[in-house]
């Protein structure tokens, strides 16, 4: 199983969880967080903001649905044909196990 | 090394939080979150449930209570939750799963929550500047 991380823009969150969920991806955690990214942030006039808000989006999926997951985040995170700056990024981790609480079972 | 992410109910905070002192894990980063699970598609299941909050609600044919309750059952809601972030021995990650699912089990059987356990790499402790294991 494998924990992706995808940083978007806080605006489109809720266009990925939704069209996330058409694509059978239900089960999600959002985190609201601010970072910077590898154009140290933006510089509007002498003043550089380096703490932008984005969403945090986690979800845990099997490995062959990898694939499909990240082809959704880039095709709904983008906001335009060509991609911009802040657009967002994707982490992919190894989980070991997962258990659900009110099952006490193993597994997604 | 371990990472162990567990999303949990708000309410079950204090509860996780006992249950992982005495399990000797005391250290854990915990952060509020928003999220939602696997999709209950059992008609049945949903439509007590649905019953049960009206119930709850007591409100005579209030159509914006119906409204509200139906976008709780229906998927399109996020719900709080609290994160905690727990780094443990290889050794102990068995026992503490064990201790936050006794700690966060409830009667209602859906959303009690999740736990990850992640390879680590490394940890280092700030403090001394010690790394794998020891930092724990």
């Amino acid at each position: 199983m494998l924990l992706i991380r995808a940083i978007v823009r806080p605006e489109k969150k809720d266009e990925v969880l939704y069209e996330l969920s058409t694509a059978g991806f239900h089960a999600a955690t959002v985190i609201d967080v601010v970072g910077r990214g590898k154009q140290k942030g933006i510089k509007i006039g002498g003043i550089v903001y380096d703490e932008i808000p984005k969403a945090l989006i986690m979800l845990v999926v099997r490995d062959e649905d990898k694939e499909d997951v990240i082809s959704v985040i880039l095709r709904t995170a983008k906001t335009s044909a060509k991609g911009a700056y802040g657009d967002g990024k994707i982490f992919v981790s190894a989980v070991d196990e997962v258990y659900t609480v009110s099952t006490a079972a193993a597994g997604l | 090394m371990k990472e162990i992410i567990a999303v949990v109910r708000m309410n079950k905070t204090s509860a996780t939080k006992k249950a992982l002192v005495d399990v000797g894990a005391a250290g854990f980063t915990a952060e509020k979150v928003m999220g939602r699970g696997k999709l209950v598609e059992e008609k049945e299941r949903i439509a007590t449930r649905r019953a049960n909050l009206m119930e709850l609600a007591k409100a005579e044919d209030d159509k914006e209570t119906e409204a509200l309750i139906d976008s709780f059952l229906d998927g399109s809601r996020l719900f709080p939750r609290r994160m905690f972030t727990v780094f443990a021995h290889d050794d102990d990650v068995e026992r503490i799963i064990h201790a936050i699912i006794k700690a966060n089990q409830t009667d209602n059987n859906v959303g009690d929550g999740k736990i990850f356990v992640l390879p680590t790499m490394d940890i280092v402790r700030v403090r001394t500047g010690e790394s794998g294991e020891y930092a724990i």
